[in-house]
């Protein structure tokens, strides 16, 4: 991979300048030091020869892998896959999360899903269907964020006694006010336009432990799809996959009150930091009563995401069985309390 | 042939009186219920009544009586009620009864109950019983208050003494709400889940070392008071001698009366 220096200034490309030891920028000037110089600013990029791209005809979607890895279907659809070009100059990723579950533990940890759905058809539970089971590299931007937040409320405390006949009901109102510094740090959202939003979500969290500097051997026998979506485009929903998270946090600094009103809050928060981040996914075709049914499994973790096929019956009995018994012991409460069951 | 069949029915018939005779002794039963001296009652509502009263009445092992009145004489009705009750209870060796009151008069009812009705059919329950016939009262349909009482009477007496038998919670529609609520609600979650769950919360992603209050403040503004008088527990009618009380000859009794 090439290593690029993105001037902080006007955003071309800085070269090393051996005579002064600095980076410099042949466009506007500016001169850096390489030690100190901000990391946000370095890019990684595939270097010629490096690692090929390929596209399905089927459904579209664009693969990479690297040099040595021969792709042949595409992990989406299955289709024949066709090489379209040696990739260079192309965005490296900067990190990544390796596969820590193996295709054999794959298989058995989806098996052993099966087993787990309650509301699966008997048939589906044997877990003995998988048609096919492809990791793939799916591509994340990691955000980091930080922003403020000012919050300005009216809380109540509320008292109630009684002195005779005569309920008293004291209420004490409170102008309250927070300022409040906030860190979001490496907040995912999916750059694939064919992975679900929702079931990527679901996949969440990965260990973030693992996470490490991108290195081309961890894409030998893998691929991985290209990003649909740059940074920016992908910011509006990071942010509101976070707004609920401020909000809570928000609330968590206000306590000891009967009632909370805001009367004014603003929230602002900004990306400081962004990866580009493959993260590990076991793709699972799954026959079932002639229809192919599709799950995600995260390939750090093994949690499993995906809509299984409902057993009508299954929800029935499960409905008709809690329904009856919490009757049953309701009536036999009152029985014991009251004497009288009807 | 014919012999057997003779032997049969006077085996019955004797054991119909014997059935009589110790049903008689154990409930002290009498055979009338309602005594209309101010003739509030059609012919046929007393005959429908008597024979509801009866049959209510040897179910509970507890008399359901009425009692009605152009005049007290001038003396309160819970009196009038307590000599007419001790009374009838002297002759009969009656010790159970619900005793329904009616003053066309003083436009005054009461209730009463005497015996294990005292606790089966408690203050409250008089209460509520009498919450339930001051409609009738109002609208001067006797028959339909007194059925009403036996009615519901009846059906409180069923429940264990001192417990609310209007409580929601022992009412049948409330179970079934309940486990309906909580079935769909079990179920659906389930259902929801079974894609898989999302596990991720305001903290997975939170950096607690530089989020934080930097400036808070919680400024007291004013105050309000409000007060409620709580209602007094008298409906509309004006209620009196609620609690119960002992007659002349002793017998104690619970017990709760309205105006109407
Ligand atoms: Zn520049
Ligand atoms: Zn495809």
């Amino acid at each position: 991979m090439v290593t690029h220096y993105k001037c902080p200034n006007c955003g071309s490309d800085m070269a090393f300048d051996a005579t002064s030891g600095m980076l410099s920028c042949p466009n506007c000037g500016r001169q850096d030091d390489i030690e100190t110089f901000p990391e946000e600013n370095i890019q990684q990029k595939f270097a010629p020869e490096e690692a090929k791209e390929y596209h399905c005809e089927n459904c579209g979607a664009v693969l990479l892998t690297e040099a040595e890895t021969t792709a042949t279907h595409c992990s989406f659809c299955g289709a024949p896959v066709v090489l379209a070009d040696r990739l260079t100059g192309d965005l490296a990723p900067a990190k990544v999360i390796p596969f820590t579950i193996s295709k054999d533990e794959a298989v058995a940890a989806f098996r052993k899903w099966t087993k787990n759905g309650r509301l699966t058809p008997r048939g589906f539970m044997n877990g003995d269907r998988i048609k096919k089971m492809t990791g793939m590299y799916v591509p994340f931007w990691l955000y980091d964020i930080n922003g403020k937040a000012e919050v300005a409320a009216i809380g109540t405390r509320m008292r109630t006694y009684q002195q005779g006949d005569t309920v008293i009901t004291e209420t004490d109102f409170y102008d309250v006010y927070r300022e409040i510094d906030l860190s979001y740090l490496k907040v995912p959202a999916d750059a694939s336009e064919k992975m679900d939003d929702e079931l990527m979500d679901k996949l969440e969290p990965y260990d973030y432990s693992d996470l490490k500097d991108f290195r081309m051997p961890y894409l030998a026998g893998f691929l991985a799809e290209k990003y649909d979506f740059d940074e920016d485009a992908l910011f509006s929903r990071v942010e509101s996959k976070i707004v609920p998270y401020i909000d809570s946090y928000i609330g968590s600094t206000i306590s000891g009150y009967s009632t909370i009103s805001y009367t004014n809050k603003q929230i602002n928060a900004n990306k400081y930091k962004v990866y580009y981040t493959l993260f590990p996914v076991w793709m699972v075709y799954y026959d079932f009563e002639n229809k192919e049914h599709t799950f995600a499994m995260n390939g750090q973790t093994g949690k499993v995401v995906g809509k299984p096929p409902i057993s009508g019956g299954k929800v029935a009995a499960w409905f008709t069985g809690i329904a009856v018994s919490t009757f049953a012991a309701l009536k036999a409460i009152s029985y014991l309390v009251g004497g009288v069951l009807w | 042939m014919r012999k057997p069949v003779i032997k049969v029915s006077a085996l019955i018939l004797l054991l119909t009186i014997l059935m009589m005779l110790t049903g008689t002794a154990a409930f002290a039963q009498t055979d009338q219920h309602i005594y209309d001296q101010a003739g509030l009652l059609t012919d046929s509502e007393i005959s429908d009544l008597e024979a509801y009263a009866a049959e209510k009445s040897r179910e509970q092992g507890t008399e359901f009586l009425l009692l009605t009145t152009d005049s007290t004489s001038g003396m309160p009705i819970i009196d009038y009620m307590g000599d007419f009750y001790d009374n009838l209870a002297d002759q009969t060796g009656m010790e159970n009864a619900v005793l329904l009151t009616i003053d066309i008069g003083g436009r005054e009812f009461y209730l009463a109950g005497f015996g294990n009705a005292k606790t089966r059919l408690d203050n409250e329950r008089v209460e509520m019983v009498l919450d339930r016939i001051t409609p009738y009262m109002a609208q001067g349909q006797y028959a339909g208050a007194f059925r009403e009482t036996i009615e519901t009477a009846d059906r409180y007496m069923e429940y264990k003494p001192g417990v609310n038998p209007e409580s929601i919670f022992l009412q049948t529609w409330f179970h079934a709400a309940v486990a309906l609520i909580l079935a769909g609600g079990i179920v659906g979650t389930m259902l929801y889940n079974s894609g898989g769950r999302n596990t991720t919360t305001a903290a997975t992603y939170i950096d607690r070392d530089h989020t934080r209050v930097t400036r808070d403040s919680d400024r007291f503004r004013n105050k309000t008071v409000t007060r409620r008088r709580i209602p007094k527990n008298n409906n509309s009618g004006g209620g009196f001698g609620g609690g119960g009380g002992m007659t002349g000859g002793g017998r104690s009794f619970s017990g709760g009366g309205r105006s109407f």
